[in-house]
């Protein structure tokens, strides 16, 4: 058997992590370039290999028609629900999408687990690469507010990366677990979790027993719609509106221009973290620089609405396990957008406590997952994780009524049985149809799947058909039916409602190691080759500013040479000369990449790439 | 969603080394994890008695102790039967601590498997003595419903409908300090006869349909109020 592994399959950007068989520590396992964090971005090259994290991400501006980013939101989603996402990401999405939404990159079609997959063999090449070892098994994180569907995506996605996955672990449980090791923490503890994408509550207690540490989840809650992406999509409708007024340039709201306005906003957003004005300057088509400065006290007030959406889920959740703020001993912070001083703020108002804040937000899941990993792999022997299920599990009655038969917050695995008859002579069939969600009608609920009981003609009443739903540790449904008369199981052909089968799963997995089977320094080739047509699009278009005038003549020709030693480079097969040169061309665009900032700014941007500004 | 394969019951001989097996949960001769045994019920999972009255914190640790017994993070390197029977075994666990801390889902539990609940046609009926104030409250109910249609003035009718919410809401608390007392008594009755028990239990009974029937009221009317 290979190693194993922990992965936060985040939706802006993942990580993989291991224990080390000595200590247990977790720590994250860094990529190609260094960084642990990869973006979860995929982009399908011309060429019809797959590219993945930044050499793609570089991608999103010179290819966005064959790249897409944050494909986590739509995991386990049908075409109706993604109605609000396509006016503010810019999905592809296949016209024959039907339960199963299919994107389009480029000239091929891929369905969400497919893309997921791409990123989740990209950092299993990351870790046998590190580890000089196969990979085979993994732990892989989703949001606790996830639903049957989406968890189920996510399991589909490990399938065809193949990886076998021990277990799917909510996001704040296992920050809870990366935090246990580390602060050894004793009773309630909250973890309050803002990433990219999604926020999550989780209200856990951790007990110590003569066994061993038990985390056991009280009650968890939140928006699977609600993170970062927000207040990006926020500041860049409200900074579209203001160049719209001010230069009368209106621009298509996915186009180059957008991405890259986007790009400036992330980092402005980052540098408001750090200090309390910072400059936004964006150079537009028609030659002019928009420039705008930002308080923080202004970034806040926009930003307000978007941080106090989170209250609810955190109200809830503590009312589910009948808490009060002040009964709430720790509090966690975990993902990107917690290092918004705002968000900080908030949480700690709310507890009257200081949030903890020791380990990297980023990181800090795929710690978790490497240790919960780490505790598969090897049996419990001293920690146990007891989680819950965040919706109710409910079935379909008269009128389109929900009868909920496992409430949400209940310890997983957790199962109710129901009982099911004829009501009409010579039926031969009982639907059902099995449902997630808060709502007392099904229409407002999630409909995970519909069934028949298939049952021979008999006087109404006759039959006895009992039906096991069950949640298994994973939060996800399975459904057993039992024929109580003859005692014999009853097979039961369960359609999902949303969902890919396991000969669609099959198929993808072959065709996803074909994807796979390029050789290493052919994938390095294609990436080096990447960064290097990204980087001389870019010198190209600084060339044409009018900056350039404040560059010597000895620096101009320097750009040229390595310009021109970097295409010929491009244009052979050695990925260490590419790479060579790209570092080259970098070092001798600095004082350009400069220039077309203004002073003020290059300060903040010393040492930055050209790519990168 | 997928579909899980049915286990049928063999109670009582080890499905692994075929010996007769005597513990509960894993089998006294080979250690392998065991089928729920039909018998076992909540109590006897708990290995407590058949009493209302519960323990808390002793119902948490022997909660706890079972999960790492139980727990499927125990069986992810076992075969596929002791996988499937820990998921099993782990989801009776969870399901009977979730039935036996609620103090009202455990009263249903215990006179589901003495048989003694009966939901039946009362369910949708008023009980007698509260008929006449059910039939003013749909009145008001009806009448709020009506005005919010018509754009009517709502205010007097929300007071009137507070107040009857108000009111049940006490009625609730009655019942609840009603069911506590059923319960003792059924605690104290544990060696009784089983006609004695049986009337506790009719009592008890009758206790969860009128709790159930005054709750729905007042889920009803926080709607309407909403």
């Amino acid at each position: 058997m290979g190693r194993i592994v922990g992965i936060d399959l985040g939706t802006t950007n993942s990580l993989v992590a291991y224990a080390d068989s000595q200590t247990g520590q977790p720590k994250c396992i860094p990529g190609p370039y260094g960084d642990t964090l990869c973006p979860s971005v995929v982009s399908l090259d011309p060429d019809g290999s797959i590219i993945v994290g930044e050499p793609a991400r570089r991608r999103l501006l010179t290819q966005p028609e064959r790249t897409i980013y944050s494909v986590k939101r739509l995991m386990g989603r049908g075409p109706s629900d993604i109605q609000t996402e396509l006016k503010l990401f810019p999905f592809r999405i296949d016209p024959s999408s039907k339960n199963v939404i299919r994107v389009v990159l480029g000239d091929k079609i891929f369905t969400p687990p497919e893309i997921s997959a791409f990123i989740l063999r990209e950092l299993k090449n990351w870790a046998e690469a590190f580890f000089g070892e196969a990979v085979d098994r993994a732990v892989i994180t989703v949001p606790a507010y996830f639903n049957d569907a989406q968890r189920q995506a996510t399991k589909d996605a490990g399938k065809i990366a193949g990886l076998g996955v021990l277990r799917l672990v909510n996001e704040p449980t296992a920050a809870a677990l990366a935090y246990g090791l580390h602060e050894k923490q004793r009773g309630k503890v909250a973890v309050y979790d803002l990433g990219g994408g999604t926020f999550d509550i989780s209200i856990l207690k951790l007990i110590s027993t003569n066994d061993g540490d038990i985390y056991q989840v009280l009650s968890t809650n939140g928006d699977t719609h609600l993170g970062g992406d927000d207040i990006d999509n926020l500041l860049q409708a409200f900074v579209h509106e203001l160049i719209l007024q001010q230069d009368e340039i209106d621009f298509s709201p996915h186009g180059e221009l957008a991405q890259e306005l986007r790009k400036s906003l992330i980092s402005l957003k980052h540098q408001l973290s750090e200090a309390e004005t910072a400059t936004l300057r964006f150079p537009l088509p028609n030659g002019s620089v928009f420039v705008r400065e930002f308080t923080r006290g202004e970034f806040e007030a926009l930003i307000r609405p978007i941080v106090d959406r989170t209250i609810v889920p955190l109200k809830q959740a503590l009312a589910d396990a009948q808490l009060k703020p002040a009964d709430i001993e720790e509090v966690v912070l975990v993902g990107g957008t917690t290092r918004t001083p705002l968000v900080r703020r908030m949480v700690q108002e709310f507890f009257d406590r200081k949030p903890h804040t020791e380990l990297n937000p980023d990181e800090v899941v795929a710690l978790g997952a490497a240790v919960q990993a780490n505790i598969l792999d090897r049996g419990v022997n001293n920690m146990l994780l007891l989680d819950v299920t965040p919706l109710s599990l409910g079935i379909e009655t008269y009128g389109g009524a929900v009868a909920k038969i496992i409430p949400r917050n209940s310890t997983i695995p957790a199962s109710a049985q129901e009982l099911y008859t004829t009501g009409v002579d010579n039926q031969t069939g009982i639907d059902i149809h099995v449902l997630q969600g808060e709502r007392e009608l099904a229409k407002d609920c999630r409909s995970l799947a519909r069934f028949t009981l298939k049952v021979p003609p008999a006087p109404a009443g006759l039959q006895r058909i009992e039906v096991r739903f069950l949640i298994d540790a994973n939060g996800i449904l399975q459904v057993a039916a039992k024929d109580l008369r003859t005692g014999e199981g009853h097979s039961i052909e369960v359609q999902p409602s949303y969902g890919i089968n396991d000969s669609e799963i099959e198929r993808m997995l072959e065709e996803s190691i074909e994807y796979a089977e390029q050789d290493f320094a052919e994938r390095q080739l294609i990436e080096a080759r990447t960064e290097a047509e990204s980087i001389l699009t870019a010198t190209a278009k600084a060339l044409a500013n009018p900056q350039v005038a404040g560059l010597s003549a000895e620096e101009g020709a320097k750009i040229a040479a390595s310009v021109a030693a970097l295409q010929e480079a491009a244009a052979g097969s050695d990925y260490k000369l590419i790479r060579k040169r790209i570092d080259e061309l970098n070092h001798a665009t600095e004082h350009l990449a400069e220039l077309l900032m203004n002073s003020a700014v290059s300060t903040a941007l010393e040492g930055r790439k050209l790519a990168e500004v | 969603m997928s579909t899980a394969p049915t286990s049928t019951n063999t109670p009582l001989v080890c499905w692994n080394c075929h010996e007769r097996t005597v513990g509960t949960h894993f089998c006294s001769a080979c250690g392998k994890l065991q089928q729920i045994p039909q018998s076992l019920d909540y109590f006897a999972l708990f290995e407590m008695p058949k009493k209302l009255w519960i323990e808390m914190d002793g119902l948490e640790q022997k909660f706890l102790q079972l999960s790492w017994k139980l727990h499927p993070d125990n069986f992810v390197n076992a075969t596929e039967m002791e996988r499937e029977l820990s998921l099993q075994r782990s989801s009776e666990l969870n399901d009977a601590y979730r039935t036996l801390r609620d103090p009202v889902g455990r009263v249903e539990y215990l006179l589901g498997i003495e048989g003694e609940r009966k939901e039946g046609e009362k369910k949708q009926q008023a009980p007698p003595e509260l008929l006449e104030e059910v039939f003013e409250l749909n009145e008001s109910l009806d009448e709020l419903r009506e005005a919010k249609e018509s754009g009517g003035d709502l205010t007097a009718l929300r007071v009137s409908l507070e107040a009857a919410r108000g009111n049940f809401q006490e009625k609730l608390v009655e019942v609840d300090g009603q069911l506590q007392s059923a319960a003792r008594d059924w605690d104290a009755a544990l060696t009784a006869d089983s006609a004695a028990r049986k009337k506790i239990m009719a009592r008890l009974n009758e206790l969860l349909n009128r709790r159930s029937y005054i709750r729905n009221l007042v889920t009803n009317v926080q709607k309407e109020l909403l």
